[in-house]
């Protein structure tokens, strides 16, 4: 019998008798083994023959842990129940090949479970497990780390990022005349945050969702600091990061006295800022937060913008990102707003709360040590666009463009990806 | 009136309560375990008509609901065989009672008929969940001991349970007394084993209902059109 440990390995338990609260007790205690899951899974669909990708058996791999560590019936019988702990640091690289490299943290196999086991949340906090203890893949370090040091995910200094509103208001003047992207206005009624994606890679949805502000006569504002709502903290597990990340932004629309925080197309962005953060920053922040999904449909329920859904008649299909549909019940907004914007709207099967994830869910798109894993399982994906007969793919969140795009090019998909910023914006009549 | 063996007197009387005992007692340390964890609180606010006593009523009926869980829509024949399994072990836990305390309720043919029935198709379900935890590849490697004891002792109790259901000792109380320390045995083993999941079913269901209700997943909006 081993006993002698790695200082990682026992750091790592001591942790875990640290975090594991009680909803992690019970999803780590209630699984029943029954595989209702298992073909719920896109990483299992796309490989059959390898039972290493059930949800139940990646479950089972810091399950093991618990019960050998903090389960009367592992302590007392490990072999019978399946307890195992870690002793060395290769163990623990074979935990994080599991928890970071085979689970998007998706959340499909948490729906369909008979019992209420939320393996995608224990999975999230098996990463915060590991990350304590300096295992994670590469990428994910990298991202982390900018996000500590410069308050967004994609190293965007305060002057690019300011340059950047700068060039895009330059853009917008020849046809918004008077338009104006403000930037550390106090009082305003929206405080607009944004992906740090958007300012490096995808500047024209900043000019978009600007446009849409301007023509609904919106007192709005964006801020110098705290301006990223996205948060690598959901994605490695860290508490302290989500509450740092969110924290930011709070500060931002706090010290603005922003009426409303307005939070552009980002499924993690908008989870991580709305629902976790304030758990994680252990605060009740006191200002209202909604998606640019319900803003923008607002504006034309309330006759603010004016659209035409002939300029988008191409046919158009949605991407349910799965933080926003199996994470925070957005699923009929996104689809009201298309169906005012575009003229051929068709659904991909399955849809909602059970679409399949684009598989760059979780921060996969930052583990390129995992990309060829991550692309076979975006088989699933390929498949449900390909049978939409769709021309357009669109979805509510830059993560979900990215990995999108990434399958679209592996599997030579005729179809483009767009954001729902980008059809309204294109129906606007001016 | 058949007078009873001392044996099985014991085995239907004060060998079930000792156990009964047992398994409370266990249940009532296990139920504190469970509380001496930290609850985690949720801090988000409401989204929009949602609330989290809809979504936790949603999520405790869920299995009764087949149709909301994709799990079992795709696979109706393995949700008939959890009904039927379930159902079986619920009649039988009603039977070990009923036998001491109440056997009159048990006299009609067509109760004992029924019962046999019941717990014949039950034990032919466990049959089949018990084949595919050995031949699918996925749930083996999922599968512990536990996990193979747990279903082979449901199936063998299942089958003395419709043996025992006549409940006439006159004729031999062999089936009888097999069930009933069948039963006690069950009653000592369930809370040290994956049987017990039945005792968090309530709490995991309670937590995932109030956070996904509150953030206004639950109660699942579906797409009937597909």
């Amino acid at each position: 019998m081993r006993t002698e440990r790695s200082h990682k390995a026992e750091k790592l338990i001591e942790r875990m008798h640290e975090k594991v609260n009680r909803q992690a007790m019970l999803s780590l205690e209630a699984c029943v083994h029954c595989g209702a899951c298992t073909d719920q899974c896109h990483y299992v669909l796309a490989n059959p023959g390898d039972p290493s990708y059930a949800p139940a058996c990646k479950g089972d791999q810091l399950r093991r842990l618990f019960k050998a560590h903090m389960d009367w019936t592992g302590k007392l019988a490990p072999w019978w129940v399946g307890a195992k702990s870690v002793y060395t640091d290769k163990e623990l690289e074979e935990l994080m090949d599991t928890v970071f490299g085979k689970c998007t943290n998706c959340r499909r196999c948490s729906l369909v479970c008979p019992m209420g086991v939320d393996l995608a949340s224990f999975n999230r906090m098996a990463r915060g497990l590991l990350v304590h203890v300096g295992v994670m893949p590469a990428g994910v370090a990298a991202v982390a780390k900018d996000q500590w040091e410069l308050g967004n995910q994609m190293g965007v200094l305060k002057e690019e990022y300011l340059e950047t509103l700068s060039w895009m208001e330059e853009e917008l003047e020849t046809e918004y005349s008077g338009l104006h992207i403000p930037v550390d206005k106090a009082g305003a009624d929206v405080l607009y945050a944004i992906n740090p994606r958007e300012v490096k890679y995808d500047p024209r949805t900043i000019a978009e969702a600007a446009a849409i502000f301007h023509l609904a006569g919106e007192n709005w504002t964006m801020s110098s600091d705290g301006w990223d709502m996205t948060n690598f903290g959901l994605f490695n597990g860290d508490d302290e990061l989500g509450a740092s990340a969110a924290g930011r932004l709070y500060d931002a629309a706090h010290r603005l006295g922003a009426k409303k925080v307005v939070i552009s197309e980002c499924g993690h962005g908008f989870r991580s800022t709305r629902c976790e953060g304030p758990t994680w920053a252990k605060q009740d922040i006191g200002v209202p937060m909604e998606s640019s999904i319900f803003t923008m449909l607002n504006y034309i329920r309330d006759g603010r913008i004016q659209v035409d859904p002939v300029r988008n008649s191409a046919p158009v299909t949605y991407h349910d990102p799965c933080n926003l549909a199996r994470s925070c019940g957005i699923t009929e907004e996104p689809r009201e707003l298309l169906r005012a914007v575009c003229l051929d709207f068709r659904e991909m099967v399955p849809n909602r709360a059970e679409n399949f994830c684009c598989t760059g869910g979780g921060g996969a798109m930052s583990m390129s040590e995992y990309a060829p894993r991550r692309l076979k399982s975006a088989s699933i994906k390929a498949e449900q666009l390909r049978a939409t007969g769709a021309r357009v793919v669109v979805t509510a969140c830059h993560n979900c463009v990215d990995a999108l795009a990434d399958l679209i090019r592996h599997y030579k998909l005729d179809i483009e990806v767009k954001l729902l910023v980008n059809l309204v914006s294109n129906a606007m009549v001016r | 009136m058949h007078e009873l063996t001392p044996l099985l007197k014991f085995a239907e009387g004060k060998l079930q309560i000792a156990t009964l005992v047992f398994m409370a007692l266990v249940y009532v340390l296990k139920i504190r375990w469970i509380l001496s964890f930290p609850a985690g609180r949720d801090r988000q606010a409401p989204a929009g008509a949602s609330n989290a006593k809809r979504g936790v009523a949603f999520s405790l009926l869920a299995i009764a609901m087949p149709w909301t869980l994709a799990s079992f829509r795709q696979h109706p024949l393995r949700y008939a065989q959890f009904v039927v399994f379930h159902l079986g072990v619920l009649l039988s836990i009603v039977m070990s009672l009923l036998i001491p305390y109440a056997p009159r309720l048990m006299r009609a043919p067509h109760v004992v008929l029924g019962l046999q029935a019941a717990f014949g198709l039950a034990a032919l379900a466990g049959i089949f969940r018990l084949v595919r935890r050995i031949s699918d590849r996925s749930m083996r490697a999922i599968s512990s001991p536990d996990d193979y004891f747990s279903i082979c002792l449901l199936i063998l109790w299942l089958v003395s349970s419709a043996m025992a259901a006549p409940n006439h000792p006159k004729s031999g109380e062999l089936a009888l007394l097999i069930y009933f320390f069948l039963t006690a045995f069950f009653l000592v083993y369930v809370p040290f084993s994956k049987i017990s999941h039945y005792l968090y079913y309530p709490f995991a269901r309670w937590y995932l209902g109030r956070t996904l209700g509150r953030r206004g997943v639950y109660p699942l909006v579906r797409d009937h059109a597909h």
